[in-house]
């Protein structure tokens, strides 16, 4: 607004000025990656302990003892086993078929008018922020009547409940930020709408319907309850048996599981990072 | 948007390559082609390997019916069942769930809404050894049969505790004089802390107004100085009136030796102290009034999809022998009564057979657990 | 050209599916639900009323689950929300290794799901547990359990929400052009003062859509207060499900959840007039 009548600072260069604060400006970055890296990584670390505890007495900083015995526990029983394949299909199903009737809806809401469309784009916010525990015996007379109850399609349609909302807003945003030039131009030398799509929108918008997808297969590898009703007693997933062994085992048994359950997210982790950066979520939840 | 990124190359291929795996996975697991019976068994973890281990194999060798069990922690897990054979009677469907067992306040849930089998004599024989005054019996509404029972027991370290309490009143005495070192776990998600709080109830007013199948909610003005009794408690608990979540929680502070004493399921008890989880110098007693006992029983649905092998199961689960399994096992009593055991079963655990005091019925119990929420828990101070 | 009849009736079409799957699933069994709380037999007669409402909040443990949860939404959603700018300030003007590690470093919690971070804090957090060992072996006896209390509630929210509020927040910033920045420097604003008047504003967006969405999400969580809250008082989502599964009171869950959803929506409103704001002013 009006100009700043002070002495003239040392200015530091380029685009560091908000740190030009002295002689904390070297060690404060250190101690607040520090303090962060205790906080995020602590609790982890303090779970990969327990998984190789033979014996952890307090105020022991390692336990007393280190034993593999917690992970033949957790792999000789066979259903942790079958758990893990039954997460690792149902996820990448859900988020496919999520892809599959999601985009076109997200292309729909980026692209065209008609009406209701804000109020029909918000209203899938309500899908995750309407608690569904009073819900669920509603939810399962519905899929008895169609047949869904204890079945592979069953559980894939109740996860995919979960993910509408990340398939929906993040794909809508990255196609809004595509410029509709260049779909015109391709339309200009005879290209068909479908084709269009296909040559140009769609490659332009790939990152942004990756994060869609890995925010959506998060959703889908997470969800419990509704697994547990719907696919019971044929699909038992990771974080349905994840609920019992935190609360009715000893704990370096939750601890191994935990260590199962995470390493696939881990794999999407490594895979995905510089992608989640590019902006995709944000410019989805812009409505 | 349209930044260059060197991941991408890459990521494509994999993630079609998941996907492509993942679709021809689907045709792997089996759809409705459960042959046999399929068995839900909620609880804690010896109860789990019971099954698993003992009991199932024995079963399928014995009759040659192959049983599926699926396994649920108490709380969420036997809601959602419970929500999943509502659901199917109402859609007018049968249900995999041939057998629930679970704790007897789910199985009266469940009573209105019609969908337990009523079990007698005339279609499953063993029934006749169940006494059916049995808590199990009356708190599921009579839908519910005893396969197994423990009562809660108080565990106390002997290292630090001499001279351990004989009665009710000389616990609450203990505890006000050793601030800090007890607690009871939080009765919305275990049956120890309920027991711990049904006895405060017992205290001010009789335990048998509660336990039949009769509901008068005005009866449960009686209850108000035993809240306020535990409300007094408050302060003298471990964490300054902080009430774990589940058995196993306190089990593992009895184990570390942060409190020095607590009520536990005298099988829980037993099993930690085998498998070397609690220090030996843990000591289980009953007190008197005893402890209320019992917190699981078994329903088979209606509308079960292979009723005729849930029954089967029970049956079998009822016979001296299936019962001798479980009552070594988990150091407990048997389902069925005494007389029908073996001889030197009945001897050997003689000792631990004692009473307990009766469980009040659903509804009871569910006022209790939220006046214990509001008034207790809830209430500031 | 296409006409504005058949643009509109192909969106519809398009929206169709996944918009049927949210009604069926979810919009109808919520709405028979919440029209379930209204009614009241009365004489034999169903009447609709607000009789449950009025129950819910004259119990004053649930008066208290409602004030507690309400706190403890905003308190971790305020202090995630402070962190997270933090960390995408640092992020979209540093180079250097460690930001490079801030990077690597905040989005991880993303990936761990949330029965697993609460269990985590629990091994960490636990009276006697991993921070308790550490402080005791500085000279610091009985660190008292910062789990099973609202402590733990709001670190693990906090913990657990980092990634998406850094990922928004940046994106928000990465938008601000730097000459905008530079000159705010040049006639000599200080680093406050460039943050102040220049960053805070031209980010409203992001901050907008991160307190809001932060808000419903923290308000909706059951995973993390179930496994790391204490005894009294509870969230709401705790609250339900120990009215629906342990107290035979259905009703009163659904009229809490409905309460919820309301307390919800007042955020979503938030939210949306905040997004349209922008819209207005860009076109």
């Amino acid at each position: 607004m009006s100009a700043v009548g002070e002495a003239v600072r040392e200015r530091t260069a380029g685009l560091f000025w908000f740190w030009s604060i002295g002689a904390f400006r070297r060690v404060l970055p250190v101690l607040f990656l520090v303090a962060l890296a205790a906080f995020i990584l602590g609790p982890l670390l303090s779970l990969i302990l327990w998984a190789f505890a033979g014996q952890w007495f307090y105020p022991g900083l390692l336990p007393q003892e280190f034993s593999t015995k917690w992970w033949t526990v957790v792999f000789g029983n066979r259903s942790v086993v079958s758990s893990i394949k039954y997460s690792l299909m149902t996820a990448p199903t859900v988020t496919a078929l999520s892809a599959l009737i999601c985009l076109p809806a997200a292309y729909a809401f980026a692209r065209f008018r008609f009406p209701g469309r804000r109020l029909l784009l918000l209203s899938f916010l309500s899908a995750n922020s309407f608690p569904k525990i009073g819900l669920y015996i509603t939810i399962a007379t519905l899929f008895y009547r169609l047949n869904l109850m204890t079945t592979f399609w069953g559980v894939v349609l109740i996860q995919l409940v979960g993910t509408l909302l990340f398939m929906i807003w993040i794909p809508t945003g990255t196609f809004r930020g595509i410029n509709r030039s260049l779909e015109e131009a391709a339309r200009d030398v005879g290209a068909s709408g479908l084709r269009t799509f296909f040559q140009i929108t769609l490659p332009i918008a790939l990152p942004g319907l990756l994060v869609a997808g890995l925010f959506a297969f998060l959703a889908a590898f997470d969800e419990a309850q509704g697994t547990l009703i719907v696919g019971s007693p044929n699909y038992i997933t990771m974080p349905v048996m994840m609920y019992t062994l935190v609360l009715n085992y000893p704990q370096p048994v939750g601890a191994v599981f935990s260590i199962l359950l995470t390493l696939p997210s881990l794999v999407l982790l490594l895979l995905a990072q510089r992608l989640l950066r590019q902006g995709y979520l944000a410019a989805g939840y812009t409505l | 948007m349209s930044r260059q990124f060197p991941g991408l190359r890459w990521i494509v291929p994999v993630v079609i390559a998941a996907f492509v795996m993942s679709i021809s996975l689907v045709g792997a697991p089996a759809q409705g082609q459960v042959t046999g019976v399929t068995l839900y068994i909620s609880g804690d973890t010896n109860i789990q390997e019971m099954f698993d281990k003992d009991l199932l194999p024995m079963f399928e060798r014995d009759t040659g019916v192959k049983a599926k069990m699926v396994f649920l922690e108490h709380g969420q897990g036997a809601q959602a069942i419970l929500d999943k054979i509502i659901a199917a009677k109402r859609a007018g469907r049968q249900t995999d769930v041939d057998l629930y067992e679970t704790q007897p306040t789910f199985i009266a849930q469940g009573a209105s809404e019609g969908i337990w089998l009523k079990i007698t004599k005339d279609n499953m024989a063993n029934a006749a050894k169940v006494d059916p005054q049995r808590p199990e019996v009356l708190v599921s509404s009579g839908f519910g049969i005893p396969y197994r029972g423990s009562s809660v027991v108080l565990a106390y370290n002997a290292k630090h505790v001499k001279q351990p309490p004989k009665t009710y009143d000389a616990l609450l005495d203990w505890i006000k004089k050793n601030p800090g070192k007890f607690t009871y776990c939080d009765p919305q998600t275990c049956g120890s802390g309920q027991a711990f709080l049904y006895l405060a109830l017992y205290k001010f007013a009789k335990a048998e107004d509660y336990s039949t199948l009769s509901f008068d909610a005005s009866r449960e003005t009686a209850w108000e100085p035993a809240f306020q009794l535990l409300r007094s408690l408050k302060p003298a608990i471990y964490n300054n009136g902080f009430y774990p979540n589940g058995n196993v929680a306190v089990l593992q502070l009895l184990g570390r030796e942060t409190i020095w004493m607590a009520p536990v399921w005298s099988d829980q008890g037993m099993s930690y102290l085998d498998q070397k989880l609690l220090p030996p110098d843990i000591k289980l007693i009953q007190i008197s009034p005893p402890f209320t006992g019992g917190d699981s029983a078994i329903a088979i649905p209606v509308h079960a999809e292979h009723q005729a092998g849930g029954l089967m199961f029970l049956n079998w689960l009822l016979t001296s022998k299936a019962q001798t399994v479980v009552v070594n096992k988990l150091a407990g009593y048997p389902g069925i009564e005494w007389k029908y055991m073996p001889k030197d079963v009945r001897d050997k655990f003689a000792a631990i057979a004692t009473n307990f005091s009766p469980l009040p019925n659903a509804r009871y119990q569910a006022d209790a657990k939220r006046l214990w929420q509001e008034k207790v828990a809830g209430s500031g101070q | 050209m296409k006409s504005s009849f058949r643009e509109g009736a192909a969106g519809l079409l398009l929206v169709l599916p996944p918009l049927f799957l949210l009604v069926f699933v979810i919009l109808v069994p919520a709405g028979q639900a919440v029209l379930d709380t209204l009614r009241v037999v009365r004489d034999g007669h169903v009447v609709y009323s607000l009789a449950r409402y009025q129950e819910l909040l004259h119990t004053i443990s649930l008066r208290r689950s409602v004030g507690f949860t309400v706190s403890v939404t905003l308190v971790s959603a305020a202090a995630t929300f402070v962190l997270a700018y933090a960390l995408a300030l640092y992020l979209r003007f540093s180079t250097g290794w460690i930001s490079t590690l801030l990077g690597a470093l905040f989005i991880i919690p993303l990936f761990i799901p949330t029965v697993i971070a609460s269990f985590a804090m629990i091994t960490f957090l636990e009276h006697h547990g991993y921070v308790a060992s550490l402080l005791q072996h500085v000279g610091i006896q009985e660190t008292p359990s910062l789990v099973f209390n609202a402590v733990g509630i709001v670190l693990t929210e906090v913990w657990a929400s980092i990634p998406f509020a850094t990922l928004v927040l940046l994106a928000g910033l990465q938008g601000i052009d730097d000459s905008l920045i530079d000159s705010a420097r040049d006639v000599g604003a200080g680093a406050l003062r460039t943050f102040r008047s220049v960053i805070l504003p031209l980010n409203r967006v992001a901050t907008v859509i991160t307190m809001s969405l932060l808000f419903i999400g923290i308000l909706g969580s059951f995973t993390i207060p179930y496994l790391v809250g204490g005894n009294a008082p509870q969230m709401m989502s705790v609250v339900m499900t120990n009215y629906f599964t342990n107290y035979l009171r259905p009703d009163i869950s659904v009229a809490l959840a409905a309460l919820s959803f309301g307390i919800a929506a007042v955020a979503g409103g938030a939210y949306v007039i905040g997004v349209s704001r922008r819209e207005r002013e860009v076109v």
